[in-house]
């Protein structure tokens, strides 16, 4: 009776797949050939290379909220996160405040500083029972706090060529940081699909209690999932600093929630166990085209905040068409 | 059920009536405080200054702040530094907890997080008989000449920098040729005032062109991301770029130096925050405003200083300087170097110089 009951939507649910998650696909190629029809600067090479470039922390971003999204849990340290782990890199490579020069060890602390504030979100969820929102919320408010006591009221600029070279060379026509971002959605993906980790975390998401139930010890998944998600972070905030040049506080500013924006846009539920980081991908792509094409159309600024939150929430109502019928219930 | 609750509701409702009662009984103990303390001047020694601003993580507030130091270590005294993360409910809370303290004494500098945040403060800096300077925001039917302890407000004209650096940016670009603005938040006044700036900039220097307005809300990274779009978009017709502040100027730069375009656009900005002065030092960028933050941090706690202890008696502080346009600085690369490392002359913040600064009432 019980295995019935469970079996039946998935089944359904599994043959209406690749229906299902063609929406947010389709929505990225209309809105990016509506735009391409409006404007020539648009359909360039150069724009299409921006646009990618400018996805490139975005996408690093999205790939580790996507991890603690799909596991039905959320994720707002991104902020605070990044801010910290921007100033720990300035201050580490060669820059204008110490005679520090780590070069790429000073990359790899920082990343590793992400890390470590994600497996405390982990350990504050599992252990004291924080709900995640809480959580990271105040994970980020402490990132922010020890990013500000680090900026000590000089800003940190960078002069290590190396890493002010990542934003600047290019490779194919893509800055480095491209390429980087590429390779995170790459692992990300792999993570997802050929490790327990991912498996779980998308186990987590759709039935936490069976999970459990049938003998799996969730709670060092769930922390894994959020020391993964901060080193994502903590790489995000190195981007950033590699593209401005400084370490600012702010690197992470509005960061966490474009992030779940993207992922949700892609078709990752905020309810977890579904989407991945495929759809968060596509989320992120359809997220910076609409914020370059509005301005390459010459939408008015005052007119572009509200214009570009209408098409989100037009494109994610299209994207979950397919799934009304589910009646599924929408909190 | 209800038998157990009546007793709960009836202390309640005492101990609110309670708590009524004793915040009646200190606002009016506070009231006669006002009289004391306008009258009888303090000991120098017995001064408390407090400085507060939104957050120490940007160059400008930090600037602020040290030269709010400065001035106190001149005088002998410390200041007590507050920072309310842009946080308009923090700010209050601060407040009322310094208010709650002993107030006979007590000089406050205060950046109010948004014009709303100000009358607030300003009713209960008044209450309490504390010296206030309030600084950039408040409303403009509130006036610092209606009230005895809220001694000056302090702001800067935008219109005048946002032209200043409008023309510095057509002067560079030779008269003519298109530019990019990068504004600010839109609905701020700050935003408005700049662009303002501009635009008369524009009527001015006729062959300059406006090819596109893009906000990017003050924000280093936002103004990276959308004058690489304006790149794009526009072209080499760009020949320069001109930023609401020096962030967004920043940001830009580095836009420009990841486009292959380093040193072949202009970029001005306003605020002269460190890295922009050495930016106009160097000659990758035109010009910046500053409004000298240390100045500010250290101005609006001396004229405080002077009205507590006596040597600048309110009645006596001419109208137009109750609330003022203070002079900003067109920084180029002439006189960058002076302005390279934020510094205080303590001769501004003498008595008798508090107010050398007054470029004209706030109308």
């Amino acid at each position: 009776m019980t295995s019935e009951v469970v079996n039946a939507p998935r089944r359904q649910s599994r043959r209406g797949a690749s229906f299902r998650d063609a929406g947010p696909p389709v929505a990225l190629i209309v809105v990016f050939l509506v735009f391409a029809a409006l404007s020539p600067q648009f359909r360039s090479l150069d724009n299409v290379a921006n646009i990618v470039d400018a996805a490139a922390v975005l996408a690093v971003v999205t790939c580790g909220i996507t991890f603690v999204l799909m596991m039905g849990s959320i994720d707002l340290s991104a902020a605070g996160v990044m801010g910290a782990s921007a100033l720990t890199v300035s201050l580490l490579v060669a820059n204008n405040r110490n005679d520090n020069d780590f070069g790429l060890l000073g990359i790899a602390v920082a990343v590793l500083l992400g890390c470590a504030f994600g497996c405390l979100s982990g350990l504050a969820l599992v252990l004291l029972k924080v709900p995640s929102f809480m959580a990271t919320l105040g994970m980020s408010a402490v990132g922010l706090g020890v990013a500000t006591l680090m900026f000590a009221g000089v800003q940190p600029n960078i002069s290590d060529t190396m890493v002010k070279g990542l934003a600047i060379e290019r490779f194919l026509g893509l800055s480095y940081l491209t390429w980087i971002a590429a390779g995170c959605v790459l692992v990300g993906w792999l993570v997802q699909r050929y490790t327990r980790l991912g498996r779980y975390a998308f186990a987590i998401g759709g039935a936490e209690e069976v999970l459990a139930l049938s003998g799996v010890k969730v709670k060092p998944y769930k922390v894994a999932v959020f020391t993964l998600a901060g080193a994502f972070y903590g790489l995000a905030g190195v981007m950033v600093t590699s593209q401005l040049g400084a370490g600012l506080v702010q690197a992470g500013d509005g960061y966490d929630f474009s992030a779940i924006t993207a992922a949700v846009v892609g078709g990752t539920l905020l309810t977890g166990g579904r989407g991945g980081i495929g759809h968060s991908a596509v989320g992120v792509l359809l997220v910076m085209v609409l914020t370059n094409g509005l301005v390459q159309v010459g939408v008015s600024p005052y007119w572009q905040g509200g214009v570009e939150g209408l098409i989100v929430v037009a494109a994610v109502a299209a994207a979950v068409i397919p799934q009304r019928r589910r009646n599924q219930v929408v909190k | 059920m209800n038998i157990v609750l009546r007793p709960a509701a009836v202390i309640m409702s005492l101990s609110l009536a309670a708590a009524v009662l004793s915040g009646c009984s200190e606002q009016a103990a506070g009231g006669n405080d006002t009289a004391a303390g306008g009258e009888a001047a303090c000991e120098p020694s017995a001064v408390r200054l407090v400085g507060q601003v939104r957050n120490e993580s940007n160059p400008y507030e930090a600037s602020w702040l040290a030269g709010g130091d400065a001035f106190a270590k001149s005088v002998g005294l410390t200041q007590e530094r507050l920072t309310y993360d842009g946080d308009s409910t923090k700010q209050q809370e601060q407040i009322s907890q310094i208010l709650a303290g002993d107030t006979k004494c007590l000089v406050m500098n205060v950046l109010p997080n948004g014009d709303s945040d100000t009358a607030p403060i300003v009713k209960g800096a008044d209450q309490a008989g504390a010296y206030l300077v309030t600084q950039w925001n408040k409303p403009a039917d509130l006036k610092p000449a209606d009230y005895k302890t809220w001694l000056s407000h302090i702001t800067y004209n935008g219109v005048e920098s946002g032209q200043q650096i409008g023309d510095a940016l057509a002067t560079a670009i030779g008269g003519s040729g298109g530019i990019i603005a990068l504004q600010g938040v839109l609905d701020t006044a700050a935003a408005k005032d700049r662009f303002a700036g501009l635009q008369k900039s524009l009527e001015k220097n006729t062959g300059v062109k406006l090819l596109d307005q893009q906000a990017a809300n003050f924000s280093r990274a936002e103004a990276l991301t959308v004058t690489k779009t304006l790149l794009t978009k526009h072209g080499d017709k760009v020949k320069g770029i001109w930023a609401a502040n020096d962030d967004m100027a920043l940001g830009a730069l580095e836009a420009l130096q990841q486009a292959g375009l380093a040193g072949k656009v202009a970029v001005v900005g306003i605020d002269a925050v460190p890295d922009a002065v050495t930016a106009v030092k160097n000659g990758t960028m035109t010009a910046t405003v500053s409004s000298d933050g240390s100045w500010q941090g250290g101005v609006g706690l001396a004229i405080g200083f002077c009205a507590a202890t006596g040597k600048l008696k309110v009645e006596e502080i001419a109208k137009d300087n109750r609330a003022f346009f203070a002079e900003q600085f067109l920084i180029t690369k002439d006189n960058a170097g002076e302005f390279a490392a934020p510094k205080t002359n303590p001769a501004d913040f003498e008595c008798g110089n508090v107010f050398n600064r007054v470029a004209g009432p706030l109308t």
